[in-house]
């Protein structure tokens, strides 16, 4: 019996029918736009075709608003806390109307940011994420200081050299 | 067939000679860039799509077009293709380096043995039994003319092929030896090894067909083997398992993957052609790929069926009188050949590479004498029926 197993190269055609499995779905995928929704190539053509990224992917901070577009940060101050380099800076305050505080201010200096999610993982109120874009870069030091308003700086916009990259999901 | 002069005997020769290098430099950067497609598509990502699928020249402008409307370039499959310009033009651009201590002479005729013996080989390789196109009678000297679909005709072809073929390895291990250096030398010194173990197998692969046709001629071995003209239907069985023992030697033969132990990239450096540079690298680069194609031409005609549709000696159940099918024709033998060069792109995509002494086990325990078993059965069947 092992002889035979050795004679004939079962073991061979096994690996030749896996490559040639995965040959085949790349082959008739691969120039298609109508199935690209579920690509069987892992590659992707960037700049031409906007990137899927995974959920879990860590991109730029930003607040959540709840259903009447108000901010949720209610200031506990817990990422500021547990920033690793110190990033985020939030000055508390009042609002009309609101029982809980308010961030007057929420800077956010993205050129020190390490994207490691402790910020998201402390917050109790589920009120800042990291989203998903990617395309970060910057022309000088200021555009990395993101806060509430203001033009270019705005952590609620779009990246202004981000074209591709996906806001929210 | 007309009486030739010896100046129409010459310029027909050349002519077809010509055909014959342009089929091989065609072929060969197609398949290059085949190798980088198939590659990449069996390792689950695109492979070279840049060179003309990006946003600049030319194709630049096309291409901002279609992706603009939100569709994929026209030419998306061929994306990538003038890659193998790229590659070209980089070989023959890139400075020669001789090293210091290196043996100029033999370091110079090494890649110039290597890619004659794989050129050379073509000049019994028949691509179509009969005549491929007559030149009109307007043309000075060859008109009225027929070109054949082969340069010669040696009636012992099988044999000047298998003596030329093997003379491949004297430039891989000069140039070995020349470079003065020790990644190429233990490289020159697998490459003997290793070339001249399957050596032995592939011949006994090859007299398999030779014994069931009773024939040493490149074209009458082929359509004897494929219509089954004097050959009992169990030779379809022995010709089967030479095939499998052929392709396996073949890859030998060529130094591809899992056979690659001359040019091991994790231990050797680059193997052999290590200290070369420029076109002296772009020829045995060129060499292991016309020897790829060598392989698949052989294996194409021997055991696949060659001019005819269907394979070992199959093809009797297709009359003669059926218009297509049962006619030989060279895209038959064409599409025989990219089968076999894609199984060869598909097993270095598959299969990783085996160790010294795997190889020379498999080699000796395992493929003689198994060949030897294969053609004593051919023997019998010869005699017998």
């Amino acid at each position: 019996m092992s002889f035979l197993r050795t004679l004939i190269p079962f073991d061979i055609i096994g690996g030749l029918t896996v490559t040639g499995r995965y040959f085949g779905k790349v082959f008739f995928s691969a120039n298609r736009k109508k199935i690209r929704a579920n690509l069987a190539h892992f590659t992707q053509e960037y700049p031409e075709v906007p990137v899927k990224l995974q959920p879990r992917f860590r991109g730029r901070l930003t607040l959540l608003k709840d259903e009447q577009g108000e901010i949720k940060c209610v200031c506990c101050l817990a990422c500021e806390k547990i920033c690793p380099t110190q990033v985020i800076t939030i000055e508390k305050g009042k609002k009309e109307g609101r029982k809980m505080p308010f961030p007057v201010r929420y800077d956010f200096e993205m050129e020190r940011c390490i994207f490691c999610e402790f910020c998201v993982e402390s917050c109790g109120f589920d009120s800042i994420i990291l989203n998903h874009q990617f395309e970060l870069a910057g022309y000088n030091r200021e555009d990395f200081s993101l806060g509430m308003d203001g033009l270019g700086h705005n952590m609620f916009e779009p990246s202004p050299v981000g074209r591709h990259s996906v806001a929210e999901d | 067939m007309p009486t030739m002069t010896l100046t129409q005997t010459l310029v027909m020769g050349l002519l077809q000679c010509v055909a014959v290098l342009i089929l091989i430099f065609v072929m060969v950067p197609l398949l290059t860039f085949a190798e980088r497609k198939v590659i990449g598509y069996i390792q689950v990502r695109l492979g070279a799509t840049r060179t003309a699928g990006g946003l600049v020249g030319i194709t630049g402008a096309l291409n901002r077009g279609m992706w603009a409307m939100g569709k994929l370039p026209v030419l998306s499959i061929l994306r990538g293709l003038p890659v193998f310009i790229a590659d070209i033009l980089k070989l023959i651009l890139k400075e020669d380096i001789i090293p210091a201590k290196a043996e100029r002479s033999v370091f110079t005729l090494a890649p110039i043995i290597s890619v004659m013996a794989a050129f050379g080989v073509f000049s019994a390789i028949a691509f179509f039994p009969g005549v491929l196109f007559t030149f009109p009678a307007k043309f000075p000297i060859v008109g009225g003319l027929p070109f054949m679909g082969f340069i010669s005709d040696v009636n012992v072809g099988v044999l000047y092929i298998l003596g030329l073929s093997s003379v491949g390895v004297y430039g891989i291990v000069l140039g070995a030896w020349a470079s003065n250096s020790k990644y190429p030398l233990l490289g020159g010194l697998r490459s003997a090894a290793q070339i001249i173990s399957y050596e032995v197998p592939l011949t006994l692969s090859l007299l398999t067909p030779v014994v069931l046709a009773g024939s040493l001629n490149f074209k009458d071995l082929s359509i004897r083997l494929s219509t089954g003209a004097d050959m009992h239907w169990l030779g379809a069985i022995p010709l089967f398992v030479g095939f499998l023992v052929y392709t396996t030697c073949g890859f030998a033969e060529t130094n591809r993957t899992p056979f690659d132990l001359p040019e091991a990239e994790t231990e050797l450096v680059a193997g052999f052609h290590t200290e070369y540079s420029g076109m002296k690298f772009g020829f045995f680069y060129l060499a292991e790929y016309t020897n790829m194609i060598v392989v698949s031409c052989f294996a194409s005609a021997f055991f696949l069926g060659g001019y005819y549709l269907l394979p070992f000696g199959l093809q009797r159940l297709i009359p003669a009188s059926v218009p297509f099918l049962g006619q030989p024709s060279i895209l038959f033998f064409f599409l025989k050949v990219f089968a076999i060069l894609f199984l060869f792109l598909w097993v270095r995509a598959t299969l990783p590479r085996y160790r010294y002494d795997q190889l020379m086990d498999v080699g000796w325990k395992w493929l003689i004498p198994l060949t030897l078993v294969n053609l004593f059965v051919a023997g019998l069947i010869r005699y017998a029926f």
